[in-house]
């Protein structure tokens, strides 16, 4: 754990084959993500921004380029339960209960060695569930699905979290509610150890209010066209949305974006 | 911790199902309008027989048929057992053996390749000319009808959780594969959940078949069961027997498709044809 940055993405190429002609998602990607940052990435659709997610972590395989976790091959990193994975759907299995559902990664991977320092019930309270402990996911709503997936993802205490437009399928009014949600989990979890997220999206608002730093790919084949540092104090809420700054990062991203020829 | 919205507002309140309460209205919406067509049916039945004058030997009045019953309730219910038991053992060596080989063919597709098309061949050959056969092979006690049983439910649980072992939510997959989790826990944990839903399908396919073929069976080798009831009655033109032996019959069947649906809904609560309606 002596490498200076987290996550080192360099020259990160991915071809699909697909009947003959084959589908070039990434070319020559490279990113940087600090120790504790907060860093998403936004561009077009299809641009390649879950292609890069996976690869991160260790779920995909590069055609070119190195991923390093922490100094870690993502495969490692993977096996050490360093990285806690949120996807759009949140994949709960719906015959288990919430607290059921959360404790699915400790059952698959009972290992005495590793003691969790949160448990499953905890993780439920710092969601904001613990009187949905014993419901089914589809008695819940979309939002609430989506914090089961989120407590499911910190189970292992992973120093690096990586969502895939965890938001992207609730409706408006959850989405922005969400977002500051997040940040507190991320805040209350940050306090000892800070955590890493790489965090997919194309909602403009939703990178600024949450990140650091964002990264603008361009169309596919996707590579890292700009990163522009988010200089808001923190902690952020809502109020922050109608900001002078906020409106000007907003602008920002949109003119990168429109750079991209679609 | 609880400083924002837990629920929003809109959203509704998830409520406890009335348990007592939903279970008188399921007996007066679902049991009774069935019960009362089936009543009168029975009544004009009982009208026409009487009126025409039909012969007892084509179409006996229900009255008769119940009379019938009645005076050796003993002998249904017991041959009637016979045939139950014979259908229920076929129809789990049937369906252990096509969830077994569905394993193998979910996991693999040569395997599928290899052993789907002598599936199929199974499937298309009519169960009543393998019968000679198997009493050739089994003698006249209970293994020929329960292989007859067991023949004829294998297909549909087959084909079912070949299905069911694959219908697996791509994303959960996913997750759970990012756990590093080994074939045995993705199978226990995943696949034998995710299949539950087409395996209960399969259940109600097979549990009539299952009844049909233990009564095929008993008409080749009988030496008890409804099967030769009917067959005997049939021989001796007892037409009011052999209404009582399909009554009874058709009762069986009629509570093993419902207890089935009810231990269904049970099971797949969580499924989204069986979740709480408001």
């Amino acid at each position: 754990m002596t490498a200076s940055e987290h996550i080192l993405v360099e020259g990160l190429s991915k071809t699909f084959p697909h009947r003959g002609q084959p589908l070039e998602a990434l070319r020559g990607l490279d990113l940087r993500v600090g120790w504790g940052e907060f860093v998403s990435v936004i561009g077009p659709s299809g641009c390649g921004k879950s292609t890069l997610l996976r690869i991160v972590g260790g779920l995909l395989e590069p055609t070119a380029g190195r991923v390093r976790i922490g100094g870690r091959a993502p495969r490692d990193a993977q096996k050490a339960k360093d990285i806690g994975l949120v996807f759009q759907d949140p994949s709960l299995l719906p015959w288990r209960t919430v607290l059921g559902n959360v404790r699915l990664p400790l059952e698959v991977n009972h290992t005495d060695s590793h003691r969790p320092r949160f448990q499953p019930r905890e993780l439920l309270e710092l969601v904001g569930l613990s009187a949905f402990a014993d419901y089914h996911p589809h008695q819940l709503s979309g939002g609430m699905q989506q914090r089961v997936a989120i407590a499911r993802a910190l189970v292992f205490e992973p120093s690096l979290l990586l969502m895939d437009e965890p938001f992207g399928a609730l409706d408006e009014i959850t989405r922005s509610t969400m977002r500051y949600e997040l940040l507190r989990i991320w805040q209350s979890t940050r306090s000892d150890r800070p955590k890493t997220v790489l965090f997919v999206t194309h909602s403009i608002a939703e990178a600024i209010a949450l990140s650091d730093r964002v990264a603008v790919l361009t169309p596919r084949p996707g590579h890292v066209r700009a990163v522009i540092d988010i200089d808001l104090p923190r902690p952020r809420d809502e109020s922050l949305e109608r900001s002078t700054e906020f409106l000007d990062y907003a602008q920002q991203l949109r003119n990168l974006l429109k750079e991209a020829p679609q | 911790m609880t400083d924002f919205p837990l629920r929003e507002p809109w959203e509704p309140t998830p409520l406890a199902p009335p348990r007592w309460n939903g279970a008188l209205r399921a007996i007066a919406g679902y049991v009774l309008p069935p019960a009362a067509a089936l009543a009168i049916g029975l009544t004009f039945w009982e009208v026409w027989t009487r009126a025409r004058d039909i012969s007892i030997l084509l179409v006996p009045p229900p009255s008769r048929v119940i009379d019938r019953f009645l005076d050796r309730p003993g002998f249904f219910l017991g041959e009637g057992m016979t045939t139950l038991y014979e259908a229920l053992l076929g129809l789990a060596l049937g369906a252990t053996v096509a969830i077994a080989a569905a394993v193998l063919m979910a996991h693999s597709r040569l395997a599928e390749r290899a052993l789907f098309p002598l599936a199929i061949l199974v499937k298309v050959t009519p169960v009543v000319a393998v019968a000679p056969l198997l009493v050739i092979w089994f003698g006249f006690g209970l293994w020929p009808k329960v292989c007859v049983a067991a023949l004829i439910s294998f297909f549909p649980f087959l084909v079912n959780a070949i299905t069911g072992f694959r219908s697996v939510n791509p994303g959960a997959m996913e997750f759970v594969r990012s756990l590093r989790a080994s074939p045995l826990q993705v199978f226990l944990k995943l696949r034998v959940p995710s299949a539950l839903p087409y395996l209960f399908a399969a259940l109600k396919v097979s549990l009539p078949l299952s009844l049909i073929g233990a009564v095929v069976a008993e008409w080749f080798s009988g030496d008890k069961g409804l099967g030769l009831v009917i067959f005997t009655a049939n021989y001796r033109l007892d037409t009011p027997t052999l209404f009582a032996a399909i009554a009874v019959l058709a009762v069986t069947g009629v509570a093993l498709n419902t207890a089935t649906s009810l231990v269904e809904r049970r099971v797949l609560f969580w499924h989204e044809a069986f979740r709480e309606q408001d």
